[in-house]
């Protein structure tokens, strides 16, 4: 496994995903005293090719370590991204790549990459239950941290009308915050 | 050897449990016989919505400290990390002796959470007053960090371009003291954990995770460390002042070898990390630099400054248990956080655990599961259900944890009687 | 408050209702040989029916409150209840959360409460103590 640079990176993605390439970022910054420099990278492809990037980030590295998948609400659409490491276990060379991608909220479904990377049951399970996204292809359906009683169709990372406004504690005596 | 299969649903004693800490984590376990056939963990019991209380009522400030509450033995590693990834978003620096601080204040955690896992694993065997002994040792690092920092457990030393205290010239000597009591104690503690019969008795070929299945299903930490994967974020990624200190990722090869990724060898990796704690916090006494320990030091300015900025940033920390990933974005204009989302190290390395626990016995459960050192304290309550009768017995946290005592009495007395 | 009559041994059942861990590595501290809880004679037990003093930590998550309800029945009377912590007392930082059910008090009746996030080994000995002569007095009522 050779160690590319990041601009390196960043080509090898335009040639492998073509038109489906969207958008790029590097970020670096100098560290402590002695100046060695933290790189990550951010990288925005079209949903279609999401399996695509994934089978390219192992290429670059057998076993890429998926730390987790974070979700936004953007008023129409969901942004996903998956953040993945690669390089790790050489000093100082490690990387951050975050994989971008945007949903409408009209087809929030995404595929599994647990047939690539078992370890990504957890955080796809997370994404499922808060934010509403349908994982196809998912080999465990259940909910991860909330509660079974909890109502359907409340995911709390949302800031539209699926919210948890109406499952918030508000202690006896006090009032609660305002939603606008 | 009957051939019903029966299923029991244990949630298992680990984290601090002298007797019963109660529930966190439920692991649902399938055996035959004594064999265990399938495992399911089942979680959920400690969530409480921190990621919506960051993003929707608490501005980036009142964050850290609500990072510092999201475990209570890790309490200095999660904030760390949301600082990093905030000043990334925002574009604050830090300056470099703010950097040094952040360190030794981590690496204080690491002796005090690895001395905190070594008396639980010593109570799980069933040696008890090891695990008095440990802890008592222990309390010289609590003294220290509440020397430094005014507390012994949430340290709110962190803070988004800085920290909150400086170490002075003068608190030095009483950092250098505590450590050479440690490096006194460490022969000692090496020579119970490590060369005791009993101990490698319960602890060798227990629980073994292989390095394909660690990487897999990416386990971080010791976890995966012990497995033979060199995954050690102070190791890959420059950052704060471990960047400056060539830091090496510890397998258990330098002891014995060999790695087999069994129970020993999480012990010998977290005993070792010990060592390198110490040696790591001297260096950082050592080569301070002198200077500023805040960017901004008025809190109205920083506050004005989080509320313009635009961005988005990852900050990556090795806490004790593993990696941690906070990941934030700031939006213009508003001033909570627009996306935030947290990744302690457990819920990597629970996904490994059903590999870990299938095809050993019932009596290792404890062992086994309290060496991924999870972050979270768990109840003991067994129901075993006969398939066929439909009968339910209870098993208590009590008689559990009896059984894995029992085990260590029969091997005991199988040794001596040789 | 002088505490030489003390005539029985205190035993302790600890629950943990959604808490950070904090609390409970304080609590166990107490144990260990530097704070000493056991040479007041109070001992932990691993269940709810051998035991007169509850230590419930944590603000009680949505999955937890039917167990600590189930907890405080088996217990046998009379028993103390004893809220460590900050989460306990108003459910310190997590107040609003969408999880929770509501402080420790909202769900069984509580006698002592400890402030603090985590509070020190010594206020938790103060609170067992606290807990133990109010025992002692509910004792002393019984049989008068």
């Amino acid at each position: 496994m050779e160690i590319l640079s990041p601009e390196e990176i960043v080509e090898s993605f335009k040639t492998t995903l073509g038109g489906d390439f969207i958008d790029s970022r590097i970020y670096q910054r100098e560290v402590a005293i002695k100046k060695n420099l933290f790189t990550s990278i951010w990288i925005q492809v079209k949903r279609e090719a999401f399996r695509k990037s994934v089978e390219h980030i192992c290429k670059l590295q057998e076993y890429p370590h998926l730390s987790v998948i974070s979700s936004a609400d953007r008023e129409d659409s969901v942004e996903l991204i998956y953040h993945f490491t690669i390089y790790y276990g050489h000093h100082l060379k490690a990387l951050s790549l975050g994989l971008r991608l945007s949903l409408p909220k009209s087809d929030l479904k995404i595929p599994t990459i647990t047939d690539i990377i078992p370890g990504a049951i957890f955080t796809e399970r997370e994404t499922q239950e808060m934010m509403g996204v349908e994982v196809i292809g998912i080999p465990d359906k259940r909910r991860l941290f909330l509660p079974d009683d909890f109502p359907e169709g409340v995911y709390p990372w949302r800031k539209d009308e699926t919210g948890p406004h109406d499952m918030l504690r508000v202690l006896p005596g006090r009032e609660g915050i305002k939603n606008e | 050897m009957s051939e019903t299969q029966t299923k029991t649903s244990y949630t298992i004693p680990i984290g601090p449990i002298h007797p019963a800490v109660h529930e966190a984590i439920r692991l649902d376990v399938s055996v035959e016989g004594e064999e265990i056939v399938d495992v399911d963990v089942v979680v959920g019991q400690v969530h409480r919505g921190i990621e919506w209380i960051g993003m929707n009522r608490n501005n980036p400030i009142q964050s850290i400290y609500l990072a510092e509450r999201v475990c209570g033995i890790c309490s200095a590693s999660h904030p760390f990390t949301f600082v990093q990834a905030v000043e990334q978003a925002a574009g604050i620096e830090v300056p470099q002796r703010a950097e040094y601080i952040r360190v030794i204040v981590a690496e204080m955690e690491r002796i005090h959470s690895h001395l905190l896992w070594a008396g639980v694993a010593a109570h799980e065997i069933g040696f008890d007053s090891v695990f008095y002994l440990v802890w008592r040792v222990r309390e010289k690092v609590m003294d220290l960090t509440e020397y430094i920092t005014g507390n012994r457990n949430s340290k709110a030393m962190y803070q988004i371009g800085g920290v909150r205290r400086d170490i002075t010239e003068e608190q030095f000597p009483r950092i250098r003291e505590a450590l050479e009591y440690y490096k006194g104690v460490f022969n000692q503690l090496k020579t119970v954990f490590l060369e005791d019969i009993t101990v490698r008795m319960r602890t060798k070929k227990v629980g073994i995770l292989k390095t394909e299945d660690a990487l897999r299903f990416l386990a971080v930490g010791p976890t995966a460390r012990a497995s033979g994967v060199p995954k050690d974020v102070r190791q890959d990624y420059a950052y704060s002042a471990y960047a400056d200190l060539d830091i090496k990722a510890i397998t258990p090869d330098v002891l014995t070898g060999t790695i087999v990724g069994d129970v020993y060898d999480r012990i010998i990796v977290r005993l070792l990390e010990v060592k390198q704690s110490i040696e790591i916090i001297e260096r950082c006494l050592a080569e301070m630099p002198p200077g500023d320990i805040l960017s901004e030091p008025k809190i109205a300015k920083l506050l004005a400054t989080l509320k313009k900025a635009e961005g988005e940033g990852v900050g990556q920390h090795e806490a004790p248990r593993g990696e941690v990933v906070h990941y934030v974005r700031l939006q213009a204009g508003q001033e909570t956080l627009a996306t935030w989302k947290i990744r302690a190290p457990t819920y990597a390395n629970l996904m490994s655990m059903p590999t870990i626990l299938i095809g050993g016995q019932i009596a290792d459960v404890p062992i086994a599961f309290a060496s991924i050192d999870p972050c979270m304290s768990c109840t003991n309550r067994a129901i075993v259900v006969d398939s066929k009768t439909k009968r339910k017995s209870v098993l208590t946290d009590k008689e559990l944890h009896e059984l894995s005592v029992e085990k260590t009495r029969r091997l005991k007395a199988k040794f001596d009687n040789h | 408050m002088s505490l030489n009559s003390f005539k029985r041994a205190l035993w302790v059942y600890q629950l943990n209702t959604g808490s950070c861990n904090g609390c409970d590595i304080e609590i166990l501290a107490a144990l260990t040989p530097r704070y000493d809880l056991e040479r007041f004679g109070i001992v932990l037990v691993g269940s709810p029916r051998h035991a007169d003093v509850l230590l419930v930590t944590g603000p009680v998550t949505r999955q937890m409150a039917p167990r600590l309800k189930r907890i405080y029945e088996q217990t046998p009377d009379p028993k103390v209840v004893i809220a460590i912590g900050g989460c306990g007392l108003e459910g310190g930082v997590f107040y609003e959360s969408y999880n929770l059910v509501g402080p420790i008090d909202q769900v069984i009746p509580v006698d002592v409460y400890v402030p603090g996030c985590p509070p020190r080994p010594e206020a938790i000995i103060e609170a067992v103590v606290k807990a133990w002569v109010k025992l002692e007095k509910a004792a002393e009522q019984k049989v008068a």
